[in-house]
């Protein structure tokens, strides 16, 4: 390190430096006082002629189709009120006469003009309102000249064809809010903008919104367009083209219509989805159009028709949940295709009695019959030589107690318990009883329809791929639909006897008759789950008790040999299990079997406009 | 091992850092009017970048600098591999490969490289015993500094690029190159700027066409430019309040939270926000070259006027552009436009010369 250094003529030149950026710098300060001091009146004058107006322009969204390219989500042209506040020379003027075009009091305006102000810059126009009628266009368009302020703009809305059909799975759209400004899934988005906010638009959200444009336009003083300075086409949001068929849907949805409740249809193959409904239902155009505050009421009424009941809820599965038991019990070994137990209308486990629904008894009962049977004894019997844990284990297999992973937001994992479940949510130790209830799918087990129906296409096929619904999208595949193998060597003829045991269910004197479709070969089981505790049951008749106490199921199957359809249908608080549910599932089986093994022509659906 | 002594506290540079500070909130006002429509998002990753930025140069000014330079050569190294890392693995943005990404950030090596660079120059100068810098020392400079800004060049980054050609200018006129030499040069390269000329990009050639003639293309670069000093000249003497330019707000102005922030805190807050900043920019340069006169040696003088000079390009590269007096380059204007590595590098940069100063006396 050189300590005596002679840094003088390094110093000498550290001074020149000084200077020239000294000079610099004032050179720069005088050119900063030449434009916006001496000249600025010039450049005030430009400013101020500089009216451009940037004009949004909308890309429509990207299409929704069925499975067989029926349009089911659209754009229609609507036009939209919007207020430029850098020319508003007399508030009061200008919300008096919007208020005189929309109906409404000055008040009412202001009011929803500063709500609106907050969140979109001085001189970027401001949305009024949604949507106008002929009347409201006309009107405003008749004193452009003395308002330039208030202009109308052309934009595109969504339309959903069908008014309430496959709402739940479409989701609705609308305008984003601050929360959702800020949040990581809807980055890149501004103030203003359209997204979905619910069902496949949310999930496709990024594919389906398309690129908004804008044009840049040069205005005269009377707000009249003069000359487009540029122009930025929006582009169009992709089209997605989803598994869903529109009549199997509307056939879901009618059958539903008066319940309240789920049904999925899906492929068993492949995981497409072909049906989902959920009642109540909403539609979903208002959110497009802008909702009243009734119409708001009305939907996070008690009822809760923007819950998809298919996969936002999880309920008791009841007996439907015999049939994975029984794979279980044949897969681990705890049973055998011979193995049979005498029922006699009950079974005395650990000291304690537990029945079967016919309290005369079965008599002696193998698998089919069982299943036939809906046989709790022979079930009793097989959860008392499983742990829970085991079972737990078996069925986790066939995508019990967690998500499908289907492509839409807010599915629920239902719940699949175990010893590990009990201690960390209720910290306390599983009895051996318990199992016992959960053998015949009572207590603490939940499960979505749609799980269900994952479910019971493992039990028929032995595969299990993951449910979906976009089928592709404009821009290419959508994701990959991996069909995940949960099962490690189903054995085919366990297979078989559930398929026989589900198809006397519904063909031979069991539980699920009202299934049956001519000629096709339906299988199926039903399920019934009390819902309300025993002692508000005790308090209630008996007919009482059983409309409003228990959720009837139904899933199944068909054909038998080569399974292509599984359908489950909830109807809650809908009586015994085969009573409610079963002929919703079977008119779904029927036009199923006309449509693809008879090959009738189908009424096409009514459109709205 | 940096030890923070009570003595580190004592000899730190608070005025410099002041200098900063006082720069970097004129940006955060004009980051938060440019984005406050976007919501939150692009405010807050300034905020994150600067403090980010303190943190690096809090930690650059702990160490004895002479540990960094000691290491010169294998950082320049380093930055030099990274360089050409960048080019080939590189993501494209604007049309230049200069970015790498890393951990969810988008990462300019060519920005952070300017230390290395200038590290490596400080140190080589710094050491040479001649009293004028001879023939051979000038061509092993040469290359020293050419690889890396032709590295940088070919990821089509003209701009930073050029940003450069400071830390050579200031490094080579102080370590002692005979004045004769420096108008050679001058004058060299003006013999070279038609050569330079037909290297361009058309689009590059373009720009520098319309700072001389405005009205060439209404709608390109000059369309812009002009529309840059509309906004600068209807600010008036006090502007017209924040989040209240028209210019700025319509998105007349381009990028205006990054290349062109200095033209919408000038439309917002006037002659009078726009001439503080310039003068915290010469308060800054002042400052900095004077801890420069009072570095404990060579390299330490070097070190210091190398940031002087880089902050200084950029500043006059950054207000001439808004002005209309230079060609559009784009580069940011430091501590003022939106966070990148840049704000990175320059902070750094500062804590470089804080460094210097703590430890201008020999112990």
């Amino acid at each position: 390190m050189p300590i005596n250094q002679d840094n003088r003529p390094l110093n000498r030149r550290l001074a020149i430096l000084q200077v020239v950026f000294g000079l610099v710098l004032l050179l720069l300060l005088g050119k900063l006082w030449h434009l916006s001091v001496v000249h600025y009146s010039f450049y005030e004058e430009l400013a101020h002629n500089n009216r451009v107006r940037t004009v949004p322009l909308v890309a429509p969204r990207g299409l929704i189709l069925d499975r067989e390219g029926r349009v089911l989500a659209d754009n229609v042209p609507s036009s939209k009120l919007l207020v430029y506040r850098d020319e508003l020379d007399d508030e009061e003027a200008t919300y008096a006469f919007i208020a005189r075009g929309l109906g409404l009091s000055p008040s009412q305006v202001r009011e929803s003009v500063e709500k609106a102000s907050r969140r979109v810059g001085r001189f970027r126009p401001l949305e009024v309102t949604g949507s106008l009628s002929l009347e409201q266009v006309a009107y405003f368009k008749a004193r452009q000249a003395e308002h330039p302020e208030v202009r109308i703009s052309r934009q595109p809305r969504r339309l959903y064809r069908h008014g309430p059909l496959a709402a739940h799975v479409l989701g609705y759209v609308g305008e984003i809010n601050e929360a959702q400004l800020g949040s990581k899934e809807f980055q890149g988005f501004k103030p203003g903008d359209v997204i979905g906010k619910f069902g496949l638009e949310r999930q496709y959200n990024r594919l389906l919104s398309g690129k908004d444009g804008s044009a840049l336009v040069r205005v005269n003083s009377q707000g009249k367009a003069t000359a487009e300075i540029s122009r930025q086409e929006p582009t169009r949001g992709s089209p997605l083209h989803i598994t869903l068929d529109l009549d199997l849907q509307m056939a879901a949805e009618e059958a539903l219509s008066q319940e309240i409740g789920a049904v999925v249809a899906l492929d068993p193959r492949n995981g497409e989805v072909l049906a989902m409904a959920s009642s109540p239902a909403y539609d979903p155009n208002g959110f497009a159009r802008g909702l009243s505050a009734e119409e708001w009421e009305e939907l996070n009424n008690p009822g809760k028709p923007l819950q998809n009941r298919a996969i936002q809820n999880a309920y008791s599965p009841g007996s439907i949940f015999k049939v994975v038991m029984a794979a279980a019990g044949l897969r681990s070994g705890v049973y055998s295709l011979d193995t049979t137990v005498y029922c006699n209308g009950g079974a005395t486990i650990y000291g304690h009695r537990f029945r079967c629904h016919h309290s005369g008894g079965h008599g002696r009962v193998g698998l089919e019959l069982a299943i036939e049977r809906s046989c709790n004894v022979y079930f009793y019997q097989m959860g008392r030589q499983m742990p829970i844990d085991q079972i737990h284990h078996y069925a986790s297999q066939f995508g019990l107690g967690r998500a499908t992973g289907i492509d839409l937001p807010g599915e629920v994992s239902g719940l699949l318990p175990s010893t590990r479940w009990k201690r960390e949510a209720r910290d306390q130790p599983w009895y051996p009883g318990e199992t016992i209830s959960v053998s015949i799918g009572q207590g603490p087990i939940n499960v979505t329809p749609l799980q269900l129906a994952s479910a019971i296409g493992v039990a028929a096929t032995g595969r299990a791929p993951r449910p979906h619904l976009a089928l592709r999208s404009g821009a290419g595949e959508v994701s990959s639909q991996a069909a995940p193998n949960l099962l490690e060597d189903f054995d085919p003829r366990h297979i078989e006897g559930i398929r026989q045991g589900m198809w006397r269910a519904v063909n031979n004197w069991g539980t699920a008759r009202a299934a049956r479709v001519e000629g096709f070969d339906v299988a199926g089981k039903t399920g019934t789950a009390q819902v309300i505790g025993r002692e508000t049951l005790e308090k209630l008749s008996k007919e009482e008790a059983a409309r409003f106490t228990t959720n009837a199921w139904f899933a199944g199957f068909a054909p038998r040999d080569n399974p292509e359809v599984v359908v489950v249908a909830l109807v809650q608080q809908g009586g015994g299990g085969g009573a409610k549910a079963a002929p919703i599932a079977g008119k779904l089986f029927d036009l199923y079997y006309r449509k693809h093994h008879l090959h009738e022509p189908m009424q096409s659906p009514v459109e709205l406009r | 091992m940096a030890l923070i002594s009570r003595r580190f506290f004592y000899d730190f540079d608070y005025v410099l850092l002041a200098i900063v500070l006082a720069l970097t909130s004129f940006g955060i006002l004009g980051v938060y009017s440019a984005t406050w429509e976007a919501g939150p998002g692009p405010l807050r990753g300034h905020l994150l970048r600067v403090a980010l930025g303190l943190v690096l140069c809090l930690f650059f000014s702990l160490f004895d600098y002479r540990r960094l330079t000691d290491h010169a050569l294998p950082i320049y190294l380093g930055a030099v591999a990274v360089l050409v890392a960048t080019l080939f693995f590189g993501t494209e943005i604007k049309g230049s490969r200069s970015w790498i990404q890393f951990a969810g950030f988008g990462l300019q090596p060519s920005e952070m490289a300017k230390l290395a660079v200038l590290l490596v120059l400080a140190k080589f100068l710094g050491e040479v015993r001649e009293s004028y810098l001879g023939m051979r020392t000038l061509v092993l400079l040469g290359g020293l500094f050419g690889l890396p800004v032709l590295l940088i060049i070919l990821q089509g980054d003209m701009g930073t690029a050029l940003m450069y050609f400071s830390l050579l200018g200031a490094t080579l006129f102080l370590a002692g190159l005979k004045m004769r030499i420096v108008v050679a040069m001058v004058l060299a390269a003006s013999l070279l700027a038609p050569i330079g000329w037909f290297s361009l990009q058309d689009y590059q050639r373009e720009r520098i066409m319309v700072t001389f003639n405005p009205d060439h293309d209404p709608q390109g670069v000059g369309y812009q430019v002009r529309q840059s000093k509309i906004a600068i000249g209807s600010g008036g003497l006090t502007g017209k309040g924040l989040g209240k330019g028209l210019q700025s707000q319509l998105g007349f102005v381009p990028e205006v939270h990054t290349d062109f922030i200095f033209a919408l805190l000038a439309e917002e807050v006037g002659f009078l926000g726009g001439g503080t900043i310039l003068i915290l920019f010469g308060l800054l340069l002042l400052r900095i070259l004077s801890v420069a006169g009072e570095a404990a040696d060579r390299t330490g003088i070097l070190l210091a006027a190398g940031v002087a000079a880089l902050i200084f390009l950029h500043m006059l590269t950054n207000v001439g552009m808004t002005l209309g007096i230079l060609p559009a380059i784009g580069v940011p204007l430091p501590f003022v436009s939106y966070g990148g590595s840049s704000t990175l590098t320059m902070f750094a940069a500062v804590g470089m010369v804080i460094n210097v100063r703590t430890r201008r006396f020999l112990y």
